[in-house]
């Protein structure tokens, strides 16, 4: 009994990647995110297709277009076409 | 010496603890609270720009404060971390007001785009409104952009002041653990002087303080005691009556156990000291009520308080661990004279350190010279590895032979280590490093060992059905329809939550006095409740622990609908118990499964990333748990179609019996025979079940009968329907059939077909039935053949003779007979033996 709870309790925790930020680029190109986390800015290149998870605690990222958001760090970017999106 | 101060205040690390634990209880609720700012923050259009600007100079000032304060000199540990937590709040503020933006963001973005860009050389000239908004929008943008790379510019400079306060610190408890002083400045007759000239101001301020509180406050000083006495009063009192019987210990008992040791002990130090607590923390807040205190007769009467709680609680602690009057009541089997000996080193050690605690505040408040801090330190210090030496080098068990035999190696080579390291490090002048050491050793030393006896308690409580002879069990079993098992398992859960509860308030409590700021340990608990990231993988306590209780509260509303919808809503609307009971099943594995998904949601764990786990073990599942899954979906349709409900007499295969319970693997079936078998679902479905009882309980029965050849078919036959019909189970319609169904080899056969209203008491409708055929054809003359298969001699009992004389004479005879056969034997055997020589070699 107390082995199972475990068991499930280590499966959830595991499989439980809830506060991340992803980025995901639905483009052919490499798209660039600059992104500030912690004191630091480094920039994320994203191949075609690639996906990221980045930002646990909040940060700013600047988009393809020069737009500077903030992430709370739970959001998607979903980038198509050249054009970023938040969701 | 700031920092002596920051390290030395307990009162303060009881403050911040208690500001620990409403932060921690804070934390739980923060995630939700977080997104609800940003939502509020997010629809506030007009004048957007302006507002967020304003918010982030004003943050920015803050900072800019807060950089000039870390700047400052001899600015100390605690205050350090105060301000970086309020930088990480301000760091957080910052980014929510460039969160604000988003929405406005969008909006801009979508409308640019529907816009489309500004027409290229040579293509025709757009209206000029459309050139116009294009224009402002994207000005708008940039000045948007603009606000946000403040807020950006601000969040890194925030996290370099944080990685500066950081550096900061380790820098500080360096210096604090290795910095020397001269001894010789110190310790000259000139500290003498300096502390009597302290002596001399501090009695000045006590003094003038008295008078004119006496003068001015008398009544309210007297109130104020009177009301923190009563208070006091009215703890003790009311402890002692409902704890009276854990709280003494009873010099009577020769053989008190373990758990009633522990908690006399437990009891017997907490309430004292909380009446003790209580006195004082109501008599210095009463004293602040009425404004009787002045200027830092407060700081003074504070440390005062502290210094008096700690030593009592040190006392009464050791004093109920060791009990020196009440040998058998001890918690460590030391003897009497150790124990009293330690009884009085320990109290010893903690009034020197607290009273040294106590000095600092006053040489704090009177800006005392430093040679006076380092002189009553060094003192203090000295006195601690002293009395730590003093305690190794007791001898506090006796042998079997008498002799006095002394710690164990490692309890007692630790202690004199620590004493003389102590010791030296304040003869080389190393007093903070001297002063850090004793003081880590007597506080968590007394935490460290309450934790162990807490821990000792527990494990005492675990044990099997020590918790049904708590009082709390006691109670419990008196007043409640627990049984003893129950109580055991309740028992082991007490203990774990004892456990958790030691872990929970120590930790954090012994990390404190190990010099991590309350700071620190609300950052760890923050991090550890919002989630700790091990590669891509967040690990979030609170999302856990909120996933499993939304479970347990679906699970439990699951449980009451069912209840609800099964007992008055079905009960009342005369539903048919088989659809009853289909429907309550469903009702539940659906409300579990609806619970079991909420939970996983709300613990914040991504559904997708099940969905891989389970494809991956789709495959493992489609092979080795073929068997499950077919009866798991067997049982869904015996519920959906229902062939049979609980209570029918049912026939699958050689099982016969009535159904007692359809679960979603296997259904129970209990035979007449009271055989209980489990039979898996998918058996039920894909072969032929025989239902008696399926829409009603109607049922035939037939009793063959066989007359010999030459009697009288029609009056057997008329015989035969009489008995069917006077039967009063037979029902009259359809009417009960009497076939002459064959002419068989030694008989006429006949068949007695009768129906009944319930089949369940077909084997007494059958009883009957035959008993009456018996004594009919009897009464009539009318034959029932039977072949004789085998001849079988009917075994017959010997009868009892009736001549008990002669037996007896004749049992008297063979007995005496018996008796002189042996005695013959035995003389021969004698006889022989002496007879015969002994063998030559």
């Amino acid at each position: 009994m107390w082995k199972s709870l475990v068991a499930a309790v280590a499966l959830l925790a595991v499989s439980g990647s809830a506060h991340a930020a992803s980025a995901v680029n639905k483009d052919a190109q490499t798209r660039t995110l600059v992104v500030t986390e912690g004191g630091s800015k480094t920039e994320l290149a994203l191949a075609g297709g690639e996906t990221v998870e980045f930002c646990q605690n909040g940060c700013f990222v600047t988009l393809p277009n020069g737009d500077l958001e903030a992430l709370t760090g739970s959001e998607t970017i979903e980038i198509s076409g050249g054009v970023a999106r938040i969701k | 010496m700031n920092a002596f101060a920051a390290r030395e205040s307990p009162i303060h690390m009881f403050f911040r603890l208690l500001r620990l634990i409403l932060v921690l209880a804070l934390v739980v609720s923060a995630p939700l609270s977080f997104e609800a700012v940003a939502q509020g923050v997010g629809q506030a259009p007009a004048g957007l720009v302006a507002d967020q600007q304003k918010i982030i100079q004003g943050l920015t000032t803050k900072t800019d404060n807060f950089e000039k304060q870390i700047q400052q000199d001899g600015v100390d540990d605690g205050s350090l971390v105060d301000i970086r937590l309020q930088l990480e709040e301000l760091s957080r503020q910052s980014l929510n007001s460039a969160l604000a933006f988003r929405t406005r963001l969008g909006e801009i973005n979508s409308r640019l785009e529907q816009l489309g860009p500004p027409p290229a050389a040579g293509q025709p000239a757009e209206p000029d409104i459309v050139s116009a908004e294009r224009e402002g929008l994207t000005s708008e943008k940039a000045e948007i952009n603009a606000v946000i790379a403040q807020a950006q510019t601000l969040s890194i400079r925030i996290s370099g002041l944080i990685d500066q306060i950081g550096n900061m610190r380790s820098a500080l408890f360096r210096n604090l653990l290795t910095k020397r002083y001269v001894l010789s400045d110190a310790l000259s007759p000139q500290v003498f002087s300096d502390a009597r000239d302290e002596f001399d101001n501090f009695y000045k301020a006590v003094s003038s303080w008295l008078s004119f509180a006496i003068k001015f406050k008398f009544q309210a000083i007297l109130a104020a005691t009177f009301v923190a006495l009563g208070l006091a009063l009215v703890l003790l009192v009311g402890g002692r009556r409902l704890f009276g019987r854990v709280f003494e210990a009873d010099s009577t008992n020769e053989d008190p156990s373990y758990l009633s040791r522990l908690s006399v002990a437990f009891w017997s130090t907490l309430l004292p000291t909380l009446a003790v607590a209580a006195f004082l923390g109501s008599t210095i807040f009463f004293f602040n009520y009425y404004n009787v205190l002045r200027g830092d007769i407060g700081l003074f009467l504070n440390a005062l308080a502290t210094v008096i709680g700690v030593v009592f609680c040190v006392n009464r602690l050791t004093n109920a661990a060791l009990e020196p009057r009440l040998p058998n009541w001890r918690l460590i089997p030391v003897e009497t004279g150790p124990a009293r000996w330690l009884v009085r080193l320990t109290t010893a050690m903690a009034v020197v350190i607290s009273f040294n605690t106590f000095l600092s505040v006053v040489n704090d408040k009177m800006g005392s010279p430093l040679s006076l801090t380092i002189a009553r330190s060094f003192v203090a210090t000295i006195i601690v590895g002293v009395i730590l030496i003093l305690m190794a080098m007791l001898r506090p068990f006796k042998a079997r032979d008498g002799s006095w035999r002394p710690w164990p190696a490692w309890l007692r080579y630790t202690s004199l280590g620590l004493g003389l390291f102590t010791i030296i490090a304040a003869l080389l002048g190393y007093i903070g490093l001297a002063l850090f050491v004793s003081l880590q050793v007597v506080v968590t030393g007394t935490a460290l060992i309450t934790a162990y006896i807490g821990f000792l308690s527990a494990q005492a409580i675990g044990e099997e059905s020590a918790f049904a002879n708590t009082s709390v069990g006691r109670w419990l079993s008196a007043n409640s329809s627990y049984e003893d098992t129950a109580l055991d398992q309740l028992g082991l859960v007490v203990s774990i939550a004892i456990n958790v509860m030691i872990v929970l308030v120590f930790l954090p409590l012994i990390l404190l006095m190990w010099g991590f700021q309350p700071g620190d340990i609300e950052a760890w608990a923050y991090k550890l409740a919002t989630g700790i990231n091990i590669g891509s993988v967040t690990i979030s306590v609170t999302g856990i622990l909120s996933g499993i209780v939304v479970f347990v509260i679906g699970y439990f509303l699951t449980r009451w609908f069912q209840g609800w919808l099964d007992g008055s809503v079905m009960a009342r609307g005369k539903v048919d118990t088989g659809v009853r009971n289909s429907i309550r099943l469903a009702v539940g594995y659906a409300g579990v499964a609806l619970a079991a998904l909420v939970g996983i949601s709300a613990a914040g764990i991504d559904l997708s990333s099940l969905a891989l786990v389970a494809g991956a073990l789709s495959l493992g599942i489609g092979f080795g748990l073929q068997n499950v899954v077919s009866n798991f979906v067997s049982g869904l349709i015996l519920l959906a179609e229902r062939p049979f409900k609980v209570g029918d007499w049912i026939v699958a295969g050689d099982v016969s019996g009535t159904v007692k319970k359809i679960s979603v693997r296997a259904t129970e079936i209990e035979t007449f025979q009271r055989q209980s078998v489990i039979l898996p679902n998918s058996n039920l479905i894909n072969n032929a079940v025989g239902n008696w009882t399926h829409r009603n309980k109607l049922g035939r029965i037939d009793i063959k009968v066989g007359v010999a050849y030459g009697s009288d078919v029609k009056q057997v036959h008329a015989v035969l329907l009489d008995i069917a019909r006077s039967h009063p189970l037979v029902l009259k319609n359809p009417e009960p059939f009497v076939l002459f169904s064959n002419f068989g080899a030694a008989a006429l056969e006949f068949e007695i077909r009768v129906f009944l209203a319930d089949v369940m008491n077909g084997n007494v409708v059958q009883n009957d039935v035959r008993f009456a055929v018996l004594e009919r054809f009897d009464d009539q003359h009318i034959e029932i053949p039977s072949t004789p298969r085998a001849v079988v001699e009917a075994r017959t009992h010997v009868a009892w003779p009736t001549d008990d004389d002669k037996i007896e004479a004749d049992f008297a005879e063979q007995a005496e007979a018996k008796a002189q056969a042996e005695a013959e034997a035995k003389r021969q055997a004698k006889s022989g033996r002496k007879t015969r020589k002994p063998d030559p070699d």
